[in-house]
């Protein structure tokens, strides 16, 4: 500027650069640093990786305009994105550079890469079945787990119906031995929900009087001790039972009723079994308590999940 | 005169020769040839042949090229960087000039390319005499494809009816170690399958030419009348595939890999790799065992491979160069549009910035004086000829040891030059064959060196460039000579990673190693570089240790901190800098 002299620029906005020498404690922690690094020696394998990296981040790095050679070329008319030459259609990008670091033939790269593809594939496939499968598994363990739970208090609650019933058979006995006979067949008697516990004990007895048959007939060819005075404990003690006739009965004329419940899975059967007890001896499976009236009241409800 | 150019120089002078013969005259008379350093032709002369890069060299003396009514280009698909160049000076002169002639001569079949490009000019078609030849390809992929080679040479010399066989493969070392292998299978085939003898043969470039003429030796007879057939199997670089010629080659092995020159002028690096060759290549291959009668090629690729994975042709030689001498050629042969400048295959824009970067650095040097003109003409000469340390597998340390002898602390620039001194010396030319070998150099390469220099130094003193060197008493005698390498290579340098084992170049920033061959004995934190080699690891070859001090002094433009990316690099040079200015500093106070 001509006049420098005469207008000082007293009030110039520029701030001077800061000077760019290192401070002592720059240096020193340059030198300690430096230090570090002498120090620390990287594998073989971090090395060519670092290579590698800094390699391919060159690679993909265009020249651009800031390129002594690239102002040179704009000169004879080059603009960035044109090709050379004069039909224009010209490559505009460096051939690529391919290292091959292995002896593996032409298509192994490729063949290599498919497989990879195909085994990832493969593997994503998998992880998905058996995904699919492992919820199956343990959909299937619940399933089993609840079922064979169902199971166990279903037979709890029949053992209850039964024990109820004979406490209810008890009780009217006693206020009423008019009435206290029970019914000659008390596979009759029962109700469905719990019939096929009795049937079940019934089939067992004759099970066991049958063998015991078998045994009396080989033991009536031997001298016979007392035959006549065994009382009917004796006879449960020497294991021949009690005299079950109606069982053959009822075996002749069949149960469609409790067949049809049978059929039932065991959710089922004991939720008919705990309305069963509800209803005729106003007693809760889930509170384990006979209630005195039709009401229940201070039961939750019919389902478990009420009791928890 | 009707000018005919080859690619190579071997080519040029051998069918010289032949048509010389053919016609039945004196070669050198009506029929010569004319390459770098030997011009073979007399006044009277009608037909010279002649390398492509020599065609060129006239052009930039005689724009026109008038002395020529016409011109032939012969083995045009080579597309070696002159032949391009040459194409797009000789497609404009033939519309200046109507007399003009102008033959393009091509084995490709890519024939309408041309075609086009020398804007429709009539194509003849020349039906070749060869015969034809079964191609088989592998079922899958090979591993290793060397190993799958080897395995391809010993079925076909075990179950294949009589005839030679030609293997393929990349590099010399490569080349070596299979001819081993297959000759210790051979001694196996022999006594256990009653196979017949085989004779294997190396051959690449750098072989001593007598060794290379042993390839054309008949195949062995066999072990005894009506025995298996005995045989040749040559075992070849590229070489084999275009400019040589050997009868009797009936099994062709092809691996498809040949090494190939690239270059990236992102990271600057013009390095030999191993590349898969491109389908006209593999014809070209294929096309080598029908000469003699049919043949069979056996491709160690699938099918498939071969029709996805091979380019269609091999990328012409201007698209894988460094064009910085190129811009520098054009600028001489008159071409001052180098953007528009009609090549048959323009390289990528990039390429010629880098160039016309680098060349702009250069232009920015000072006439600086270093008064080692002389050790620079012979460094330039040693780093043109192949390696000069001989370094047979079986005596690795004995060649450490011999070459010790010669090591200079400061590096392999220095050594070479040590090398060549000594080899000039008087003991040493007393008997400079048995010298060499007794020192693990080779001679040939030596005796190349000393060609070249002093070709050079007739150009020098044609041009009346002094030569001259510092006393070697002169403790700058080598300091001058690291100095003027600074000059000629300060977009080569590299210096020294924090750890102390990498190297970042300078302003590309990419990671290196030194070369394993050097002799660098010194903790040197700066070094300038011949050789950037591409490989997984980088290594960076010939090396000499040199000052920062000297690089922000020879070549300030380029060693502008402003242009440089933040990082290591920088920052050294920054505290040289401060380092220089303190001293300027002081010198000034005193």
């Amino acid at each position: 500027m001509a006049n420098t002299d005469d207008e000082d620029d007293y009030m110039n906005m520029t701030f001077e650069e800061a000077p760019k020498q290192e401070t002592s404690l720059q240096r020193r922690a340059r030198i300690e640093r430096e230090g570090k690094d002498r120090g620390y020696n990287k594998s073989k394998a971090t090395l060519e990786a670092e290579a590698e990296a800094k390699r391919e981040a060159a690679l993909a790095n265009a020249l651009d305009s800031t390129n002594k050679g690239f102002k040179m070329m704009a000169k004879l008319g080059f603009k960035q994105g044109d090709a050379l030459g004069k039909s224009g259609n010209a490559r505009k990008e460096p051939i690529q550079l391919s290292m091959k670091d292995d002896r593996g033939g032409i298509g192994m790269d490729s063949e290599k890469k498919r497989k990879f593809r195909e085994q990832m594939e493969k593997a994503k496939q998998e992880t998905k079945k058996a995904k699919v499968e492992e919820g199956d598994y343990r959909e299937r363990v619940r399933q089993d787990r609840e079922e064979k739970k169902n199971e166990r208090d279903f037979y709890n609650a029949q053992r209850t119906a039964e024990r109820l019933h004979e406490q209810a058979l008890d009780l009217a006995t006693t206020n009423d031995p008019q009435n206290a006979l029970a019914s000659s067949n008390p596979l009759k008697d029962a109700h469905v929900v719990w019939r096929g516990l009795l049937l079940h004990r019934f089939e067992k007895m004759h099970d066991k009087k049958q063998q015991h048959e078998l045994r009396n007939n080989l033991s009536a060819r031997l001298p016979a001790v007392g035959d006549d005075e065994e009382d009917n404990d004796d006879k449960i003690a020497l294991g021949c039972d009690v005299d079950i006739p109606f069982l053959e009965d009822y075996v002749d004329n069949e149960d469609p009723e409790l067949e049809a419940f049978n059929e039932l899975p065991f959710a089922e059967r004991l939720r008919q079994a705990i309305a069963y007890l509800r209803e005729r001896h106003h007693y809760c499976f889930w509170c384990k308590y006979q209630y005195p009236d039709a009401s229940m009241e201070g039961c939750p409800g019919i389902a478990e999940e009420d009791h928890d | 005169m009707v000018a005919c150019t080859q690619p190579r120089r071997v080519a040029a002078m051998s069918v010289a020769q032949r048509v010389a013969e053919e016609m039945d005259v004196e070669l050198g008379e009506e029929v010569g040839y004319s390459i770098r350093f030997e011009d073979k032709t007399s006044p009277s002369t009608m037909l010279k042949y002649m390398t492509d890069g020599m065609l060129l060299r006239e052009a930039m003396h005689d724009n026109n090229l008038t002395r020529y009514s016409t011109i032939i280009l012969d083995e045009a698909h080579e597309r070696t960087l002159a032949t391009d160049i040459l194409m797009a000076l000789l497609k404009d002169v033939v519309q200046r000039r109507k007399d003009l002639k102008l033959i393009i001569m091509s084995a490709t079949l890519d024939a309408t390319k041309f075609q086009k490009y020398f804007l429709d000019a009539p194509l003849l078609a020349v039906p070749g005499r060869t015969h034809p030849v079964e191609i088989f390809y592998t079922p899958s992929p090979e591993k290793d494809y060397v190993e799958a080679a080897l395995r391809t040479v010993l079925q076909i010399h075990t179950i294949e009816g009589e005839g030679d066989i030609l293997l393929f493969l990349t590099g010399e070392e490569e080349i070596e170690d299979a001819c081993r292998k297959i000759n210790v299978e051979v001694q196996a085939l022999i006594s256990e399958v009653d196979a017949g003898p085989l004779q294997v043969y190396p051959l690449y470039g750098t072989l001593p030419p007598a060794q290379q003429q042993k390839i054309f030796s008949p195949a062995p007879p066999p072990f005894k009348p009506n025995g298996r057939p005995g045989r040749k199997c040559i075992v070849s670089t590229n070489i084999a595939e275009t400019s040589l010629t050997i009868d009797g080659i009936v099994y062709v092995v092809d691996p498809g890999f040949s090494k190939q020159k690239v270059y990236n002028p992102r990271i600057r690096v013009e390095s030999l790799l191993v590349s898969p060759i491109s389908k006209a290549s593999a014809q070209q291959r294929a096309g080598r065992a029908g000469r003699t009668r049919p043949g069979k090629c056996f491709r160690l690729y699938t099918e498939a491979a071969f029709k996805k994975e091979l380019i269609e042709q091999t990328y012409p030689e201007i698209l894988r160069s460094n064009l910085a001498s190129t811009v520098l050629e054009l600028k001489k042969l008159g071409v001052d549009d180098l953007v528009h400048f009609d090549l048959m295959d323009p390289p990528a824009p990039e390429t010629l910035m880098r160039a016309l970067e680098e060349l702009n650095y250069l232009a920015c040097l000072d006439d600086e004086e270093f008064y080692c003109s002389n050790e620079m003409l012979s460094l330039t000469a040693l780093l043109s000829v192949p390696q000069v340390f001989v370094r047979p597998a079986n005596n690795r340390k004995r060649a450490d040891e011999m070459k010790d002898l010669f090591a200079h602390p400061k590096g392999d620039h220095l050594t070479l030059l040590n090398v060549y001194h000594a080899f000039k010396g008087e003991p040493a030319q007393d008997n400079p064959k048995q010298w060499c070998h007794d020192h693990f150099l080779s001679y040939r390469a030596l005796q190349q060196a000393d060609n070249v220099r002093l070709q050079l130094k007739r150009i020098m003193e044609r041009e009346e460039i002094e030569l001259m060197s510092t006393p070697f008493e002169n403790n700058k005698y080598y300091e001058n000579i690291q100095r003027a390498l600074v000059a000629g290579f300060f977009m080569q340098v590299a210096k020294r990673n924090g750890n102390g084992k990498t190297y970042i170049t300078v302003k590309d920033d990419q990671n290196v190693l030194l070369h394993p061959s050097t002799v660098l004995a010194e903790d040197s934190e700066w070094v300038v570089y011949n050789e950037f080699v591409l490989t997984n690891k980088n290594y960076i070859r010939t090396v000499t240790a040199v000052k920062p001090e000297w690089l922000l002094d020879i070549a300030p433009n380029y060693y502008d901190l402003d242009t440089f990316k933040k990082g290591e690099v920088k920052n050294a040079l920054q505290r040289t800098v401060n380092k220089m200015m303190r001293k300027e500093a002081e010198r000034g106070r005193r």
